[in-house]
């Protein structure tokens, strides 16, 4: 019976993104129309991004489902699982791809350990205790990283590119544009892979959707949860190391992707993997389509607004904040029982509602 | 026979920042401890009270292009209102900051709150370091005037004077928040914080006290942000208004123990004095470790954080009984 | 069935991620009187108090209360009309003691409005004053004077449900919804407190309330309304609904 729901609601999501999909073609073929084909170059920029995004928010979207918090540690453990591979790559002259995965596989241990040792003990205690002891483990991360590895700015031993090859007038660089892209997708073809062929995968979706219902069919849940925070993690620092590859290695480098990934989780819908990956597309995009804007506000005959392109990263957030506002559980997500109307709403609706006396109530018969 | 003036300047520095921490906690008391409203945006209203009252007592500070380089900015200002003024004008923009955040996000779960608030602040610093006409950029609001200019200037004195100031705030904020936490309102709160249906059940509009508390912690914020700018005398935006702002909060009032007003009080005064400590002791350590001693102490605070969120969530002085006569 | 009502409850409906709860149950609760609803689990009782009550947006239908429409309202503003609830699984506010959870429950306090509290302070001592002795006596109503300054988190099973009836009291309402009222309390405190609902009754109230105790139903109801897989299925005097088959094969299918 829980394989006719999930493909039921499965099936409606996957005609949604498709929609979804043919529109957004749509929209890109009209604004390269007008506004010439840089237009693209922003959407390739906010794909990269995306990506990094979707791969973080996947993780920390199972995260939440499964334990129920939000983990604020989970910047840092992007920028732990950059630095371990970093220091792989370094110290043991593997290729950052090599690297990667032993970074993976090490943090998907350490995510089993957090459980065991801090989080486990928190069950049942709501959501605020985890929060609090996720923002200590994140001090414990950051400044640990710090102090082993100082603050300076690490780069991955990659090829340096000298040139951005030009494609079809798009420039694209192959790590941080191509190689990102790939791996993006690759691991989002792997979750899906997870979550809708293995058993395992299946479990962690029904548990996500309701631990009692879950508990109550038999599901293992102490070992989905260990699985489902070996997979946060893992995740995490693949997201890390992509990061790490687009950018710089640094001790905050995780945190500043943090409340992106929190946004994605948000608009996506709390505890749906496939919810992360519209939202980590929405959040992305949405970041770098509106540099074109930004600059178009920036010009001093408009409002002249000063550095303009750096209020781009703000853009994602408002958007979390007005989804918070009017769907606050995001496009793959359900409203919960108690949900009362905006408080301005329902009072305009009260004003505007009749409240005559009825008609004397006769009974109307028994039963 | 000299006095250390020096030392003393030095240790009324500690006790400035500490009671500025102060207040900051008993804000956060107020909604946390009290209602339930886990805010992980602190920051963002201490920044909005700290520059509105550097804005508003601060000389006029134009344009600075040397050699074609704009060396600084300029800010918003000149105005050169007095102090209380400023201060007034800081707690009203916090608070209704933070009643306009509070809208959307109080009828939110605790951890919605935490990370909506969360990119508040982070919005509020984003803004703070590129609008540059207004608030000074990434330089920020350089040379605010102290609460009293001695002639010649005497840092001992200027120290007292701060020192005097923050304690005189530091108690009324905690006599006005005694009262009106023990009042039948703060009761409401706290009703609120231990089962917010039932007592919507009980008839009390809870969103309306939830605001308030949140409007009014806000407010306390700000004043901090306020007493912040003359303490310091520079505001920037990069490092004093970062979310380890915040979270070093959390960090003090957990320790204290939440519902406490005089647990914030203690807490802050603990955990800023840890800091000020490793700082003042920063030389006397062995040379490996002398650069990772403040990454070694925010580590232990994690820790700290997370055995007291552990074992012992209520704190050091745990929340009494109210014994109605 | 003539003369008015103070609740009539017409169509509603409420349904929880595909279960229906509430199947478009209609009843009417007379005023004065100790109504009694009875069904076997799951037939959506509480669910429908806690619609009634505003904690839960029906799905459709109407509500009404002494004139007044009320379903859709917020829990405060019907309680301020004068419908109290209490809660099935006590929900005592842990940290506060006894004699502060009665006195949340006063209606007007106004020593919880903050404007009050700078500007009018005399008006909030003597409120403070007025609902602190309201609640000694309420308290001393239900036998739970010794434990006024204790923390609620303390009380037993029974001293809990007993301080949701104190508490349902103390908003001085018309229409109090009990939900399970005297589950686990011992049978001389249920005796009295009956006694004590009996006497409120004749002061103007009306009980309406949920009770799996077939003593309290049969013998100290007017009337009993049983709902049975969100709908009401019988309706009238204790006697004849209990003789009614509809119930009792209701309550052997389950």
């Amino acid at each position: 019976m829980l394989e006719r729901l999930y493909s039921t609601r499965l099936r409606r999501q996957l005609v949604l993104a498709f929609v979804v999909a043919v529109i957004a073609v749509a929209l890109f073929g009209i604004l390269s129309v007008l506004f010439g084909v840089t237009i693209l170059q922003y959407a390739l920029a906010g794909f990269v991004v995306s990506s990094i995004v979707i791969v973080a928010a996947i993780g920390l979207t199972l995260l939440y489902g499964i334990r129920g918090f939000a983990n604020f540690a989970y910047g840092d453990l992007m920028t732990l699982g950059a630095y371990i591979a970093l220091f792989v790559a370094l110290n043991l002259s593997v290729s950052v791809v090599w690297a990667a995965l032993v970074a993976f596989g090490t943090l998907a241990v350490i995510g089993v350990f957090l459980e065991v040792l801090i989080f486990s003990r928190l069950e049942g205690r709501g959501p605020v205790p985890p929060i609090v002891a996720s923002v200590g483990l994140a001090l414990i991360i950051q400044n640990g990283i710090r102090a082993v590895a100082t603050t300076q700015q690490w780069n991955y031993p990659v090829p340096a590119i000298q040139e951005i090859p030009i494609v079809a007038g798009l420039g694209i660089h192959p790590i941080r544009g191509i190689a990102t892209l790939a791996a993006g997708m690759s691991f989002m073809l792997s979750a899906h892979i997870l979550l809708k062929y293995t058993n395992l995968g299946k479990a962690m979706r029904a548990t996500a959707d309701n631990l009692e219902l879950a508990k109550a069919t038999g599901i293992d849940t102490k070992r989905v949860t260990y699985a489902a925070w070996a997979v946060s993690c893992s995740f995490a620092s693949t997201a890390g190391v992509l990061l790490g590859l687009g950018t710089v290695v640094n001790p905050t480098m995780g945190f500043q992707v943090l409340l992106l990934t929190f946004a994605a989780v948000i608009v996506g819908g709390i505890g749906s993997p496939y919810g992360a990956m519209m939202g980590g597309l929405v959040i992305g995009l949405s970041q770098e389509m509106s540099v074109p804007l930004l600059l178009w506000l920036g010009q001093p005959d408009v409002i002249g607004l000063e550095h303009a392109t750096a209020y781009k990263v703000a853009i994602p957030f408002m958007i979390m904040i007005a989804v918070l506002l009017v769907r606050p559980w995001g496009i793959a997500g359900r409203p919960p029982a108690f949900v009362r109307r905006v408080f301005i709403l329902e009072t305009a609706a009260r004003a505007l509602r009749s409240r005559s006396l009825p008609s004397r109530q006769e009974e109307g018969g028994g039963g | 026979m000299a006095i250390d003036t020096g030392f003393l300047v030095n240790i009324g520095f500690y006790v400035s920042i500490a009671i500025i921490f102060a207040i900051l906690a008993l804000g956060f008391n107020l909604q946390w401890g009290y209602t339930g409203l886990f805010n992980a945006g602190i920051a963002g209203f201490f920044l909005i009270g700290a520059y509105v009252a550097a804005i508003a007592i601060t000389a006029p500070a134009p344009r600075v292009i040397i050699g074609g380089v704009t060396v600084y900015p300029g800010h918003l200002g000149g105005f050169q209102l007095p102090l209380v003024v400023g201060a007034l004008l800081a707690m009203v923009a916090s608070g209704t900051a933070a009643a306009l955040v509070a809208l959307p996000t109080v009828r939110l779960r605790a951890d919605y709150l935490a990370i909506a608030t969360l990119a508040f602040a982070e919005i509020v610093r984003i803004f703070a370091i590129n609008l540059e006409s207004v608030t000074g950029g990434t330089i920020g609001i350089i040379g605010i005037p102290r609460p009293i200019a001695f002639d010649p200037p005497n840092p001992f004195l200027t120290m007292v004077t701060i020192v005097g100031l923050g304690a005189a705030i530091l108690l009324a904020v905690f006599l006005a928040l005694q009262f009106i936490s023990e009042s039948p309102w703060g009761r409401v709160l706290r009703a609120i914080r231990e089962d917010e249906e039932a007592t919507m059940a009980l008839g009390k509009n809870a969103f309306r006290f939830k605001l308030q508390a949140f409007a009014l912690g806000g407010a306390l914020m700000g004043l901090a942000g306020a007493l912040f700018a003359v303490t310091l005398l520079y505001l920037e935006p990069s490092v004093s208004f970062a979310p380890s702002v915040t979270f070093s909060v959390w960090v003090m009032v957990i320790v204290g123990g939440w519902g406490s007003h005089r647990g914030a009080i203690v807490g802050a005064f603990l955990i800023y004095g840890l800091e000020w400590l490793s700082v003042q002791l920063k030389d006397f350590a062995p040379a490996v470790l002398k650069d990772s001693i403040f990454y070694i102490r925010l580590m232990l605070i994690g820790v700290l954080l997370i055995l007291l969120v552990v074992y012992r969530p209520e704190g050091i002085l745990p929340e009494k009984k109210r014994i109605l006569r | 069935m003539t003369g008015g009502y103070i609740l009539a409850v017409r169509q509603v409906q409420k349904a929880f991620g595909g279960i229906q709860a509430v199947d478009r149950c209609s009843l009417t609760v007379f005023p004065k009187s100790v109504t009694g609803l009875i069904g076997p689990n799951g037939a959506g009782k509480s669910t429908l108090f806690n619609v009634v009550a505003g904690l839960y947006r029906p799905d459709g239908g109407e509500i009404w209360f002494d004139g007044t429409r009320i379903d859709g309202l917020p829990p405060y503003e019907i309680v301020r009309l004068g419908l109290t609830k209490t809660w099935q699984i006590p929900h005592e506010l842990k940290n506060l003691t006894v004699l502060e959870n009665l006195v949340v429950a006063a209606k007007e306090n106004s020593g919880e409005r903050l404007f009050n509290l700078l500007v009018r302070p005399r008006a909030v001592k003597r409120d403070e004053r007025r609902w602190r002795s309201r609640a000694r006596e309420v308290l001393a109503l239900t036998q739970l004077e010794g434990l006024a300054n204790e923390h609620a988190k303390t009380l037993s099973g029974g001293q809990k449900k007993l301080l949701e009836l104190a508490r349902a009291l103390m908003s001085d309402p018309v229409l109090v919804l009990l939900d399970e009222p005297v589950a686990g309390v011992n049978p001389t405190l249920v005796a009295s407190l009956m006694d004590l609902i009996d006497k409120l009754r004749h002061e103007g109230l009306t009980f309406f309330l949920i009770e799996h105790d077939m003593n309290v139903v049969m013998n100290r109801c007017d009337r009993v309304i049983v709902m049975h897989q969100g709908r009401k299925i019988a309706d009238g005097a204790p006697a004849s609904v209990k003789a009614d088959p509809a119930v009792i094969e209701s309550y052997l299918g389950g």
